[in-house]
């Protein structure tokens, strides 16, 4: 197949495609519907470090874990889905719109969490650390 | 003989199936899901897959020729001669692919066709920008060796990976009896991409599952524990350069940290993933172990029994 051909046909296709997906509703962030969801996410990534509490977000898009053996984690959408990270070494810094959380990790970099006012103020308080 | 390049040839049969997926899925609601970004960091590793085979592609092609140079054997371009060699390199095909799961050195290019939670057609086009490093082109040399031309190993390897295209969803329950038997079908691959404990490490087909029978890896989809996708540790971003070289780093930084001794170094590269020198982290065999210490009605079950 001719390269010009190739590449109209790979960046047309993955453009049309990622922009009918967006379009019909597909980019939705994961809500997760309670505090037991949550955890259940973080259970199944450290299954040696069950929760011990879940604070949920008030708009259910993030929750804060303490975990069984007194550490601290994060469980956030990873658009549909959700990925969950220890705070071990985080760098938690407050914005206009809720939280951002630099972490030493380089298949999670950075978390940007979309909190109330009152709620980014506690988690920026006790996020880094085990209260 | 020319063969045809029937990867890039497929293309826009790849972007039709997945129209065609996603709206099935919308209509039928169920058989999978779709998410925007997801979806996208998969095709533009598919893509970044396309344009390294056409920079790098060059150095299997140039060692391949070098040894069809050395071999004083050529079997000719027969009908039968290709399927033959279709077989041999599908069998080629399992073991590079368990090695790519065993081995860490490999699993860091394979790592991200697996990073994806989910399991669409997009998923199948998630392939790796770091092939040529793991020198796993060696694998296809007792092919050229034998006679089997270097542009026909090519073809069938192509073929190869096309196959495994339609494999990649949740559209597809069961395949007839017969064809589930033989054949690599959704319901293996799905075993092969779930993150469960009991799947973990098994049905590394391409083509025919009976590889699978034949070497104790073979697990089939269970009902009641349905497959969840992606890793062990699902990856926390969408952006392709760190899901293509994120394990290639990790590998460096084990390798590289002070105070372990010189076998660390080389296990952090040639052990299971998962190693560790000082047993922090857990391969996949530790997996299941735990898993069963937690759950052992597990026991004996399949994926549990395997070793």
């Amino acid at each position: 197949m001719p390269l010009p051909i190739l590449l109209v046909l790979v960046v047309g296709g993955i453009g049309a495609i990622a922009l009918v997906l967006h379009m019909l509703g597909l980019s939705a962030r994961r809500v997760f519907a309670n505090e037991s969801e949550a955890g259940a996410v973080w259970e199944s990534e450290f299954p040696d470090d069950p929760a011990r509490q879940v604070i949920l977000s008030h708009d259910h898009h993030a929750a804060l874990i303490d975990t069984v053996q007194g550490q601290r984690g994060i469980v956030w959408p990873m658009g549909a889905d959700a990925a969950a990270r220890y705070l071990i070494g985080a760098t938690i810094r407050k914005t206009g719109k809720g939280l951002n959380i630099r972490l030493p990790d380089f298949t999670a970099p950075r978390i940007s969490l979309r909190l109330d006012q009152d709620e980014a103020d506690k988690w920026a308080k006790t996020g880094g650390k085990r209260r | 003989m020319n063969y045809p390049d029937v990867t890039q040839i497929a293309v826009p049969f790849f972007i039709a199936a997945i129209v065609f997926e996603l709206v099935w899925i919308l209509t039928k609601k169920r058989g999978g899901r779709y998410e925007t970004r997801d979806a996208l960091t998969s095709l533009l590793m598919g893509a970044g897959n396309v344009v390294v085979t056409i920079v790098l592609g060059f150095v299997a092609y140039g060692f391949f020729m070098f040894l069809w140079g050395l071999t004083p054997l050529d079997l000719g371009n027969s009908v039968l001669i290709v399927a033959i060699c279709f077989v041999l390199d599908d069998l080629r095909y399992y073991w590079v692919h368990r090695y790519g799961h065993r081995i860490r050195w490999v699993w860091a290019s394979h790592v991200n066709h697996h990073s994806s939670q989910h399991y669409n057609l997009t998923t199948a086009l998630r392939q790796t920008w770091t092939g040529t490093f793991t020198l796993m082109m060696v694998v296809r040399a007792p092919l050229i060796l034998l006679g089997f031309h270097p542009a026909m190993v090519l073809f069938v390897g192509g073929l190869n990976l096309v196959y495994q295209f339609w494999i990649h969803t949740e559209a597809i329950d069961k395949m007839p009896r017969w064809f589930e038997a033989v054949m690599n079908t959704p319901s293996h691959h799905r075993v092969h991409h779930g993150r469960n404990p009991r799947y973990l490490d098994s049905n590394y087909a391409g083509v025919f599952i009976i590889w699978d029978k034949m070497f104790g890896t073979f697990v089939p989809e269970i009902e009641s524990d349905r497959p969840e996708y992606g890793l062990v540790h699902n990856l926390g971003t969408f952006n392709p350069l760190r899901v293509a070289f994120h394990e290639w780093l990790g590998i460096f930084r084990d390798m590289t940290q002070s105070g372990i001794s010189l076998r660390d170094r080389v296990m952090y590269a040639i052990a299971p993933p998962g190693w560790s020198h000082d047993g922090t982290r857990d391969t996949s065999d530790q997996i299941k172990i735990k898993h069963l210490e937690r759950t052992p009605e597990d026991r004996d079950t399949p994926g549990f029994n395997m070793r």
